[in-house]
């Protein structure tokens, strides 16, 4: 298991577009991986569930990926955290 | 135009259930008045009861799910396309949403399992799932949530819908014509509502700027919205009058106040008759002297609704509603997309468009504002986008391509001195030479006005009115800046009196400016609607008055019922009344005896 503490840097945080993303990424891995905010823990393949974090920018969140290839999977959603979403 | 009669309602008296005569008042969205009975709209499925599945019923049980999944997908997909075709890229990405929603794989997982697991029937589990989760987007802060509770809730309605069996098809829907009392009407209810059943609607919640009362407008139905507790008041078949140029609803009319509003009602059809009949004439006075009217259009579709009611353009188009169903920034291709779709339709007439209006009241998630003191004296509008000038410059290189076939206009909102205009208008010519320099078309000569909304803009208009092609007043900025007071404030809002005898001179100043230097003066605010005004703005020497789609009509048999010449005294001998109330007073008297059968008068 890996666990990453995460800050959205990103303007929208994870609003629908891109929690989208996110979603779309951790679905094409084996690994679970699931984000944690103040006690609430979601599975991030669900984009209820990220919707439902109510993360906006400069939110911490814990991730949590859990598989046989974790360690791409998360190296993949890191990338997309730090490069804001591709936003604009 | 209501050109069909309402069916007469069968009396209150004596059909069940009986109740005591009761008036709620709420917004005036949409005008006209209806009688007839409740239908209630909850388009809300209530939630199944869990029914236990027999072993063997289980794996049907998944089929009926993964068909359902279907069919909701490609109803989604309808909705899109019609909205897309009716609204543009920004109101089709609601269900672009709703399509995320519905293909969240751990949803869909999670469905299978419990199915399998607690055999318990799928309409319950999905119910359960997703109820679970509206439950908890509604308890955060802001209306992004609410919203998105709002889109899981209405996905869900399709779904356990196309698991019924019911289909796409509205709830319970009427077979003969009704008026639809409803908690909130969804993006879909909306998009598909049956006008030929519709004849009224009541909502318990929205604005004037609500989806459901631009649509209702769009649609011509009579709406009133902002009713509160309206939904847990009715019960469906009780007799209602609802009428939408007062706001007021009746419920359990008496047979006195039946008949009182059949012959209100036919008064206003006979009068909309008429009206009708002026489609394709010109508002121009007894004598001569011609005024355009035009339309005011947030939504790309509302165009046609101008032209519908004889709007022989649009001299408003409010471009801020593009932020209103969505959270980023709307691109330059989305944007060229919507200012496209309304200068087709209303070619060759002219389309203006406000570049954004945010700020004040108008905030908006995706951009970062920081909390003001006091946001009406604040960061708003042209300000915004003077400082902003990525948004500023996509906006009006999509405006420019909008512009292409020579009949789109700038307008820049809440200016109040020569400096921003210029600035303005600076980057207006640089997105211009870099649109020329890609080859993209547009037209070189595209108008820019400005409103004219500040006292200090109207001090200075004379010099001002040198430096741009048009004036448009905002009158309702005009008047709250004028008198400093907020009509939304209840213990403040007796100031804010349209007739307040400085804002009738402001708008002779503005007009002199205008017409000293040979540029036309429109009115694009409340007031330009208001039957009241008509001739008064006419004498003042206003040159343009647009307004919501459905006051065109009235505005336009005002201005061919009097003559110029009166309207010119009617105007001189008001800007000598100390007092709005006087002002009020003689306006009305005047207008009464000129024309005795105006809705006004039986509002």
């Amino acid at each position: 298991m890996i666990l990453k503490d995460i800050v959205l840097l990103n303007k929208l945080g994870l609003h629908i577009r891109p929690a989208a993303q996110f979603t779309k990424i951790a679905s094409r891995y084996k690994s679970d991986v699931f984000l944690v905010r103040d006690g609430m823990r979601i599975n991030a393949k669900s984009i209820m569930g990220v919707m439902m974090l109510a993360a906006g920018q400069g939110t911490r969140l814990t991730m949590e990926c859990v598989g046989e290839d974790e360690d791409a999977l998360c190296a993949e959603l890191m990338t997309l955290i730090e490069n804001k979403f591709n936003e604009e | 135009m209501k050109s069909k009669p309402d069916k007469p309602a069968a009396p209150a008296v004596g059909s069940p259930p009986t109740g005591v005569e009761t008036v709620m008042r709420g917004i005036p969205a949409s005008p006209g008045i209806s009688i007839g009975r409740v239908h209630l709209l909850i388009s809300d499925c209530p939630q199944a009861e869990p029914r236990k599945l027999a072993p063997a019923e289980v794996s049907r049980e998944l089929e009926r799910f993964k068909r359902a999944l279907a069919e909701t997908q490609s109803a989604i997909e309808r909705s899109r396309q019609r909205a897309l075709a009716v609204a543009g890229i920004a109101v089709g990405k609601i269900f672009d949403a709703h399509k995320m929603i519905l293909d969240d794989v751990v949803f869909q997982e999670q469905v299978r399992s419990r199915v399998t697991r607690e055999q318990f029937s799928v309409d319950y589990i999905v119910g359960d799932i997703l109820g679970q989760s509206i439950e908890i987007m509604q308890k955060q802060q802001g209306e992004m949530f609410r919203e998105r509770a709002a889109d899981i809730r209405d996905v869900r309605n399709r779904l356990l819908r196309h698991l019924s069996g019911e289909g796409d098809a509205v709830p319970n829907r009427p077979d003969e014509p009704v008026i639809l009392v409803a908690p909130d009407l969804s993006p879909t209810d909306t998009l598909h509502i049956d006008r030929q059943f519709i004849r009224g609607l009541a909502a318990d919640t929205g604005g004037l700027t609500s989806h459901t009362a631009i649509l209702a407008r769009s649609l011509d139905i009579p709406a009133v919205v902002g009713l509160g507790t309206l939904t847990s008041s009715v019960r469906p078949g009780d007799s209602i009058i609802l009428n939408g140029n007062s706001g007021k609803i009746i419920l359990h009319p008496t047979e006195p106040t039946l008949r009182e509003y059949r012959a209100k009602r036919d008064r206003y059809l006979e009068f909309q008759r008429v009206l009708a009949n002026l489609k394709d004439l010109p508002a121009t006075t007894t004598d001569g002297h011609e005024v355009h009217v035009w339309g005011n259009i947030e939504l790309p579709f509302e165009a046609e609704s101008v032209l519908e009611h004889g709007g022989r353009g649009v001299g408003l188009f409010r471009s801020e509603f593009l932020f209103l169903t969505r959270e980023t920034v709307p691109t330059e291709d989305e944007q060229f997309d919507t200012y496209d779709k309304a200068a087709e339709v209303m070619a060759p007439h002219p389309v203006v468009i406000r570049t954004f209006d945010l700020g004040g009241d108008k905030i908006h998630g995706s951009i970062n504002l920081k909390q003001e003191r006091n946001p009406f004296l604040g960061y708003r509008a042209i300000r915004m986008s003077l400082s902003r000038r990525d948004l500023f410059r996509a906006q009006l290189r999509a405006i420019l391509r909008a512009s292409k076939r020579g009949n789109v206009r700038i307008m820049f909102p809440f200016v109040s001195g020569l400096e921003e205009l210029r600035e303005a208008k600076a980057i207006v010519a640089e997105t211009a030479a870099e649109l020329e320099r890609e080859r993209i078309p547009h037209d070189p000569k595209a108008q820019v006005g400005i409103m004219i909304e500040l006292p200090a803009a109207v001090s200075i208009a004379d010099m001002l009115a040198e430096e741009c092609d048009f004036f448009s007043i905002g009158t309702n900025d005009l008047i709250q800046y004028a008198v400093a007071a907020d009509r939304g404030n209840e213990m403040v809002a007796g100031y804010y009196r349209s007739f307040h005898p400085a804002v009738i001179r402001m708008i002779g100043a503005t007009v002199k400016a205008g017409h000293k230097s040979k540029i036309p003066a429109a009115i694009c605010g409340e007031l330009g609607g208001n039957p009241l005004a008509t001739p008064l703005l006419v004498g003042l020497g206003i040159d343009e008055i647009s307004t919501n789609a459905a006051n065109i009509p009235e505005v336009k048999k005002i201005i061919r019922s009097v003559s110029f010449a009166d309207c010119k005294q009617i105007a001189s001998h008001a800007m000598h009344l100390g007092t709005a109330d006087e002002i009020t007073d003689y306006l009305t008297g005047e207008l009464k005896k000129r024309l005795a059968d105006l809705p006004i008068w039986f509002s």
